[in-house]
């Protein structure tokens, strides 16, 4: 019997899989800039469309608005319709310039289990290029009770469409997603005067190791 | 109208009838087990004086002529998904509660618009050979109990009325249970659910209090949810193997009333359709075709297959035939050069009212700013239909890190020092304050009724993270997060 090197075993697997679920293997084509460096860097260029994408806010002032007021402006340079699900009904349409919210469908959510109703619609509708699904200030305890089907069937229904979904959260919450980012470096008052292109481009984003960059590194 | 259940009364039976052309008008009926032993579960209305139950032999002699055959799972397995695909033009949200039964989730649905479908789709489904009926309510048990009420469609809308002249046997009581019940003199459902719940269960035990629960139609549960169709495709095994067009094409047509009706749940058309005849001696006969015009139009699809299959001859016999559509985004509307309009415009406002009913109308659309300084101000607009071009560069560009706010806003106790914030106690936020920016003072409405004053501040705390305060006339809020 021919034994293999452990190296040989691993392309072989990889081969393997790779034409048994190509689907699988594949990088996620398309996708949507959110116009913050450091996000995008660190997803390869945006956020991808056809998966999910957990944004955790794991410190307070940690940036995550920010993201979602630079993801505005961007998703209007580019003309693509935006849905903004908010969990707790944070989003403060005074703090970002009027003309960068006139693609937006902003739904303010009083719970989280009305979010992932609303987030599980337009996730499938195909006019969005991108759906935020913002989770922060909502009770922790209510989120911990989600069933993890509920976030399997969202992914299910983000992939293979054009749609990236960004979910802003306090903790990791989203079981087995593709992307991962850590915003942990809070923000400071001196940051209040700088313009908010630099301040995006300054937040600390860490990428912890996801799904999405094993399936990289199994298809080669 | 919260759920409704979507039930095919004798679906196995059904569901064969609808895979064998030869079993239509006939008198025909299900049989399990082997030999002498052999019993008549199902039977079709010409089956006259055989019921279920009966022995196989017992009802070929008082049906002369009656076919008998065992269940078929490739056509029952066929039919379900016909159902299921039937249930998510109803609403996203189905469980596929068991053999030929749906349950759906209906809420944020619109009530004149869901009743039209399914009045639509249950004269669909019995084009297709599946008797369908729906029932509505507020719980899935009640939809449960109307569904098999309705003829075809029964919404409930006065579960009391409804309920109250229903069998006791709607709820499921245990042979003990019913007995005793009987002694009371409670036959109906409205009998039981008009003693105290909790008598009930004093006397019957906690089983008691729940058969009083389903009595009431008030037991709620978790759906399971089953994913829509990801791929449009259908396969069959002939046996034994056919020779001529007319079986090919009849289950050519099952299979494409079923992948239109899915497609069109899952708001898709399709752009190409790919047939394979699979033959006896192990080869196969494959085509693809690219249709004229991407929709989910069945008597269009057939009219290709059947231009094709009226030119084939094969070396050998058809063992079996597969049908995969590919699916495609509708194209409802022609996106010009210049133009980001919506793609598929009925979805989006379709999905905005359900949206819409979940949340509330005015909590969903278009933020507007409204023409004030008032801080929080703004309306909200229907969503426009096509993307405007980006306006340019703004005078004053947005500065700083963003705000997030806590609506309400927490109240907060501020201790100052030198006319500044020092230290915030009390409420859900306390702290050290590190650094201090402000104040900035706005008011309005001064010369009529509703004026209003506000001290702005943003200060970052020692422990980390910066927040907006205003004072106003009831005293110091945190309106929310610099994020």
């Amino acid at each position: 019997m021919q034994v293999l090197a452990p190296s040989q075993t691993v392309s072989a697997l990889r081969s393997l899989l790779a034409a048994r679920f190509p689907e699988r293997t594949r990088r996620p084509c398309g996708g949507v800039c959110s116009a913050v460096r450091p996000v995008d860097d660190a997803l390869g260029g945006g956020l991808p469309a056809g998966c999910l994408t957990e944004l955790v806010s794991a410190v307070p002032s940690g940036g995550g608005q920010t993201v979602v007021a630079r993801l505005l402006a961007a998703t209007q340079a580019a003309r693509q319709r935006i849905a903004l699900v908010d969990g707790s009904d944070g989003f403060a349409p005074g703090a970002v310039p009027a003309d960068v919210l006139r693609h937006l469908v902003w739904v303010r959510c009083r719970a989280p289990g009305e979010a992932l109703a609303v987030a599980d619609i337009l996730v499938r509708d195909g006019n969005y290029a991108a759906v935020v699904l913002d989770l922060r200030g909502c009770a922790e305890r209510a989120l911990r009770r989600t069933p993890a089907s509920v976030w399997y069937r969202l992914q299910r229904a983000a992939e293979g469409g054009a749609v990236a979904v960004l979910v802003q959260t306090q903790s990791p919450l989203v079981p087995a997603v593709p992307w991962r980012l850590i915003l942990d470096t809070p923000l400071s008052l001196a940051d209040a005067g700088e313009p908010r292109e630099a301040v995006a481009d300054r937040l600390a984003v860490r990428a912890e190791r996801s799904h999405a960059q094993a399936e990289e590194q199994l298809a080669g | 109208m919260n759920f409704a259940v979507l039930i095919v009364p004798y679906f196995a039976l059904h569901a064969l009838r609808r895979s064998d052309p030869s079993l239509c008008g006939r008198a025909f009926a299900l049989v399990a087990g082997e030999g002498r032993k052999a019993k008549v579960t199902e039977a079709s209305p010409e089956a006259r004086g055989v019921a279920p139950g009966l022995a196989a032999t017992l009802a070929m002699s008082r049906c002369p002529g009656i076919t008998l055959r065992p269940r078929d799972p490739g056509a029952e397995v066929e039919a379900h998904r016909l159902l299921v695909a039937a249930a998510f033009t109803l609403a996203p949200r189905v469980e596929a509660t068991g053999a030929g039964c749906c349950t759906v989730d209906l809420r944020g649905a619109d009530r004149a618009r869901t009743e039209a479908i399914m009045r639509l789709r249950v004269a669909e489904l019995a084009a297709l050979g599946l008797p369908l009926r729906i029932g509505a309510g507020a719980t899935p048990l009640l939809a449960s109990y109307a569904a098999q009420r309705a003829e075809p469609v029964l919404i409930v809308g006065d579960p009391g009325a409804f309920l109250g002249p229903l069998p006791l046997a709607f709820a499921g009581p245990t042979p003990g249970h019913e007995q005793i019940l009987r002694g009371w003199g409670i036959g109906t459902l409205g009998g039981l659910t008009a003693l105290p719940k909790a008598e009930v269960g004093r006397r019957l035990g906690a089983e008691g209090a729940l058969l009083w629960e389903r009595a009431a139609g008030q037991s709620e549960r978790v759906l399971r949810l089953v994913e829509p169709a990801r791929s449009f495709a259908a396969e069959w095994t002939y046996e034994p193997p056919v020779e001529s067009i007319e079986p090919l094409f009849f289950k050519l047509r099952r299979f494409a009333e079923r992948i239109a009706l899915e497609l069109r749940g899952a708001g898709f058309v399709a752009e190409k359709l790919s047939l394979t005849l699979l033959l006896e001696d192990g080869t196969d006969h494959r085509r693809e075709f690219r249709l004229p015009e991407p929709g989910a139009n069945v008597e269009g699809w057939l009219r290709v297959l059947d231009a094709h299959l009226g030119a084939v001859r094969t070396d050998a016999r058809i063992a079996g035939v597969r049908l995969v559509a590919a699916p495609a985004r509708p194209p409802e509307r022609q996106e010009g050069l210049f133009d980001t309009g919506l793609r598929d415009p009925a979805s989006f406002w379709e999905n905005l009212a359900r949206v819409a009913a979940i949340v509330g109308d005015e909590r969903v659309g278009t933020p507007v700013p409204a023409d004030t300084h008032r801080p929080d101000a703004f309306l909200m607009e229907r969503p426009a239909e096509a993307v405007a071009p980006p306006a340019g560069a703004s005078v004053h560009p947005a500065c700083g890190p963003t705000l997030r706010r806590f609506r309400p806003p927490w109240p907060v106790r501020v201790a100052c020092e030198g006319g500044l914030p020092a230290r915030l106690e009390g409420g859900r936020l306390e702290g050290r304050v590190r650094a201090a920016l402000g104040p900035w003072l706005a008011e309005g409405d001064w010369w009529r009724p509703g004026a209003w004053a506000v001290e702005t501040w943003q200060v970052e705390l020692a422990a980390g993270g910066v927040y907006q305060l205003a004072r106003t006339e009831g005293g110091w809020c945190v309106e929310g997060m610099l994020d």
